[in-house]
């Protein structure tokens, strides 16, 4: 099974970092992948099992359900329940921790997902560096462009 | 009961970091406050259970009793039997974790303990921003940042 582990540095105190992370409907606004985000039957996107559905730049649509979010952890979790590529069973969690030292964020990004022998290191390369890897390049990039 | 949480990142993979504090008799190996530590009964430094004694440069002593060490998740648990600083209870952790965006250590290290209300404030400070953070501060230096 594919368990992808990435982390990074974000020079921004974790309650900054939370403040963009936490609304499971916002990576429109910072992720370079998504183009629009919609919570599905209009729940809020800080509720337990809402469905968000995105539409990627290149047209493709996924849907993931929010699993767990918590504020006092600053961490959230979520699974895929549809996507065109053909990746299984992928479970994400997202945590932050405070690095003391300096008043910065520890960002974890992790996932484990089943696919087809032939497609894994392929996908595993495409989510860890396109998905991840971006998207800590792209919040750095929003909270500058915020501050 | 009182907590106390800092945490750092070194400028290193995570398994040098790891090979230069994982021995549990090796603090004065990287700790300017330690000078010298030795494990009780001749038992090996890695065994859990196995208790270090050891002495600060200021002359006070304190045993401490490995409670838990993983290789794997890169972590050390232990707890203090003995020590002059009045503290009950306490169970300190040292972690690392990988930054993997530049191949850097993220480092925590946190205790919870019983103590004196009063003392509560002088013990955090004391234990997170002299003890924790000075062993940081060593290691920083020793890998360049």
């Amino acid at each position: 099974m594919p368990h992808i582990v990435k982390s990074t540095i974000v020079d921004a105190p974790t309650d900054r970092v939370w403040g963009v992370l936490r609304d499971f409907n916002g990576h429109d606004r910072w992720h370079p992948a998504v183009a629009t985000s919609l919570i599905e039957r209009a729940q809020s996107p800080d509720k337990i099992g809402c469905v968000r559905r995105f539409k990627l730049k290149d047209g493709s649509e996924l849907r993931e359900q929010l699993l767990a979010l918590s504020d006092l952890e600053q961490s959230f979790s979520y699974c895929l329940l549809d996507t065109p590529i053909p990746m299984f069973n992928y479970v994400a969690h997202v945590r932050l921790l405070p690095v003391t030292d300096g008043d910065r964020t520890f960002w974890h990004w992790e996932s484990r997902f089943t696919t087809r022998p032939d497609d894994a290191r392929r996908i595993t390369e495409m989510v860890a560096e396109q998905i991840y890897q971006a998207g800590f390049e792209a919040i750095r990039q929003h909270l500058k462009e915020a501050a | 009961m009182a907590r106390v949480y800092v945490s750092t990142v070194v400028n290193a993979r995570n398994d040098r970091v790891w090979a230069r504090v994982r021995d549990f008799n090796g603090l004065p190996n990287w700790h300017p406050a330690i000078g010298e530590s030795r494990i009780e009964g001749g038992e090996p430094a890695d065994k859990i259970g196995c208790v270090r004694d050891f002495r600060l440069r200021n002359g006070d002593r304190i045993r401490e009793k490995l409670l838990g060490l993983s290789d794997f998740d890169m972590f050390c648990t232990y707890s203090i039997l003995e020590s002059p600083m009045g503290v009950e209870n306490y169970v300190a952790t040292l972690r690392l974790t990988p930054v993997t965006d530049g191949d850097k250590t993220f480092m925590e290290w946190s205790a919870e303990f019983d103590c004196a209300p009063e003392r509560e404030t002088e013990l955090i400070n004391n234990i997170g921003g002299g003890v924790f953070q000075g062993g940081f501060d060593a290691l920083k230096r020793a890998f360049g940042g």
